[in-house]
């Protein structure tokens, strides 16, 4: 049930809504350009071409290497760069400065902690204190 | 920032004719509010009534003030620009004010102009305006001693002595051809799970300041034993493994004594098991401190440790808490030996230009993690601070900075989530892109804080610090696979080659595999100035003056 009246004033209505809308979307747009403005003009921005240069060359990056024939990840090592090859478990053998006893380098952790008391019944109690610890704060 | 401003020939005429007589006498119009509110600059002449344009009395449009005479006119339209009118009536009268944005408008040349005295009216006006009452933290204070950082001529000397001995001729920015390869570059030898480790090992040899140290013989091992009742020096042990990785011997080596004394002094810690880099890092620079520290700081220079841990990495935070109601700010610092960074996985549309790129591609990226670090971060209702302006308690904004960068700038990337609801750690595996060359302007504590103000022309605090902000990636620390059982390896950059250290494993390899890969730790050391992105000009490294902080790439023959 629209009388005359009320559409004039729905379309009035209307009208100073749409004109508060242009005037706010004016002020704003205003704001951007002047702030932007200013930024380039004093210089603030002068990086913005090496930092697209660097988000060039990474996307560059990751392409070329998405392609399965080029899998760094999974090529296994033949010899580094001094010629040399190494096992997968290091296997140079010293002394260990804690019991004097002769260790394969890649076993020593796993020795020292044993020798140094560190062992993992140690350690779970260290956990549990301080996980309680956490708990409690 | 850009000094180079021309100012347009009708701003010239006028501050010939009339100085800065107009700008002060607009001053008090000037509206300061909170500096995070967008209505930050505003101007207001009258409080009781709403301004309005001086031929047809509209408030409608954007209004400007007339520098000469303070009249004020609308521009609405191209149609109706009594702004412009009013420029045409009275000659000489091009100079105006935006009323909502304090901004210098000139009519004739139809283009924003700018102006140091004016930014500076209007930022005193802004900062009396909100309850600091005193410029601290905002102003920059003329600071005439240069700090010297530490690095004097023996250091410069002890270097060279150390590359005649390294065996080889300096090529002079040329790539060194494949038969020779970088002093330094050795293998480490796995010793259970201790990767991690190795890979920060890795970055610690080659970092400048660190290497150069060590190698030039400062921490001295034998009056170091004969002083300490306890014997006890991780500084020692790291000195043992520089020397034997920079021996020239290229089989891989077992730093089976540093881990010894580690575990000796990082209880805590000890335990064989994979354990994150990052906190071992954290716990080497520690141990370092503990015991170089009481022994160099007698005598505090402004509280600055100079132990070398603290040399290389320490930099200075600056945490900004402003009240959202009054616009007081409260400024705290604190040292800092790296940038644990959010990994930022939203992407801001309305950030600065580079934002959008990033949505673009749909890339993170590590300055993006950056922003997100310095962006201002509005405290939840339920952490109310007190204001001491108000006295009482608001709702604020707090905001980082960097106050003083480090020499050599460590990020670590927040990979690892820990959620206590879920009582579930996981890995963030995603990609995150990072530049090797790094300009860190945008995060320093005097952009942060010029920007809060709208980016106007003035001295803000920390404009004066010469120190260059230009950083250049050393190594990347990336770890890979899952978070109870994973791998990290170091990728080194030496003379602009790139080298993955995998435990005892060292290759080369391309610029992309290390741009793909993903960090975990990176590792920028600071350009000197004058040094433009990447030229590596080893020869002018070497003839530059010595107060200037000059590390060298030494590269050499094997």
């Amino acid at each position: 049930m629209s009388a005359p009246d009320d559409d004039n004033k729905s379309s009035s209505h209307t009208q100073l809504a749409s004109h508060f809308f242009s005037e706010l979307l004016d002020s704003v747009i205003m704001d951007v350009a002047s702030e932007s403005h200013r930024i380039a003009r004093l210089g603030l921005d002068r990086n913005l071409d090496d930092e697209e240069e660097e988000l060039r060359l990474s996307a560059q990056a990751r392409a070329r290497l998405a392609d399965p024939s080029n899998s760094e990840a999974n090529s296994k090592y033949v010899v580094d760069i001094f010629g040399q090859t190494h096992p997968p478990v290091a296997s140079e053998i010293f002394d260990c400065m804690n019991c004097g006893r002769s260790i394969v380098a890649g076993r020593f952790a796993p020795h020292l902690e044993k020798c140094m008391g560190k062992g993992r019944k140690a350690r779970v109690k260290a956990t549990r204190s301080s996980t309680a610890a956490a708990q409690n704060r | 920032m850009s000094t180079s401003l021309n100012p347009c020939k009708h701003l010239s005429d006028y501050k010939l004719r009339y100085g800065i007589k107009g700008f002060n006498s607009i001053q008090k119009w000037i509206k300061s509010s909170s500096p995070y509110s967008r209505s930050k600059t505003q101007m207001e002449r009258s409080k009781s009534e709403i301004p309005r344009c001086g031929f047809c009395c509209g408030y409608e449009g954007r209004l400007y003030i007339c520098l000469i005479c303070s009249s004020m006119s609308c521009s609405l339209s191209s149609e109706s620009n009594h702004a412009l009118l009013h420029t045409q009536n009275q000659i000489g009268h091009e100079i105006a004010v935006d009323l909502q944005r304090s901004e210098l408008y000139c009519f004739s040349c139809s283009d924003q102009v700018y102006d140091p005295d004016f930014d500076k009216a209007v930022m005193t006006e802004q900062v009396l305006g909100l309850g600091n009452g005193n410029l601290d933290g905002i102003v920059g204070r003329s600071n005439g001693k240069r700090k010297r950082l530490g690095f004097e001529g023996s250091d410069f000397k002890n270097l060279k002595r150390v590359v005649v001995v390294g065996g080889g001729e300096l090529d002079h920015g040329r790539r060194i051809s494949k038969s020779c390869f970088p002093v330094g570059l050795r293998g480490l030898n796995n010793l259970g799970n201790t990767c991690f480790m190795n890979s920060v090992l890795q970055a610690l040899l080659h970092a400048p300041p660190f290497r150069n140290y060590f190698l030039g013989g400062r921490h001295d091992r034998d009056s170091c034993r004969k002083g300490s009742a306890d014997r006890l020096c991780l500084s020692c042990d790291i000195d043992v493994v520089f020397s034997a990785v920079f021996s020239g011997d290229r089989a891989p080596y077992s730093p089976a004594r540093f881990l010894y004394s580690w575990w000796r002094l990082s209880e805590n810690l000890a335990c064989y098991e994979q354990q994150d880099a990052h906190e071992f890092f954290m716990s080497v620079l520690d141990r370092i401190h503990e015991k170089e520290g009481k022994t160099r700081n007698t005598n505090k220079d402004n509280g600055d440790c100079h132990c070398v841990a603290h040399r290389a990495f320490s930099g200075l935070l600056r945490s900004d808490v402003t009240c959202t109601t009054c616009g007081f700010t409260s400024t705290t610092y604190d040292p800092c030996v790296d940038i644990s960074l959010d990994f930022n996985t939203t992407v801001d549309h309305f950030a600065a230009n580079k934002a959008q790129k990033s949505t673009e591609t749909g890339v993170s990226t590590l300055t993006s993690c950056l922003d997100l670090f310095t962006r201002p971060e509005k405290l939840g209702s339920d952490q109310k601070l007190f204001c001491q302006n108000c006295q009482e308690r608001h709702e604020s904004v707090k905001q980082m900075s960097i106050r003083r960068l480090p020499l050599v700038l460590c990020l670590h990337v927040k990979r690892f989530e820990h959620s206590l609801a879920r009582k579930a750690s996981r890995k963030i595996d995603r990609h995150l892109q990072f530049p090797f060359s790094l300009d860190m302007t945008p995060y320093v504590s005097s952009s942060i804080v010029r920007k809060r103000f709208g980016n106007r022309i003035f001295a803000f605090e920390g404009d004066e610090s010469e120190i260059s902000t230009n950083f250049e990636v050393f190594a990347v620390i990336t770890h890979s696979g899952m978070l109870e059982s994973g791998h990290y390896m170091t990728y080194l950059r030496l003379n602009e080659q790139w080298y993955k250290c995998d435990d005892a494993w060292i290759t080369e390899v391309d610029d992309e595999v290390v741009r793909a890969s993903q960090i975990y730790l990176a590792f920028y050391v600071q350009k000197p100035n004058g040094h433009k992105t990447g030229e590596d000009n080893v020869s002018c490294h070497l003839r530059s003056s010595v107060s200037s902080d000059s590390f060298v790439s030494i590269a050499g023959c094997c």
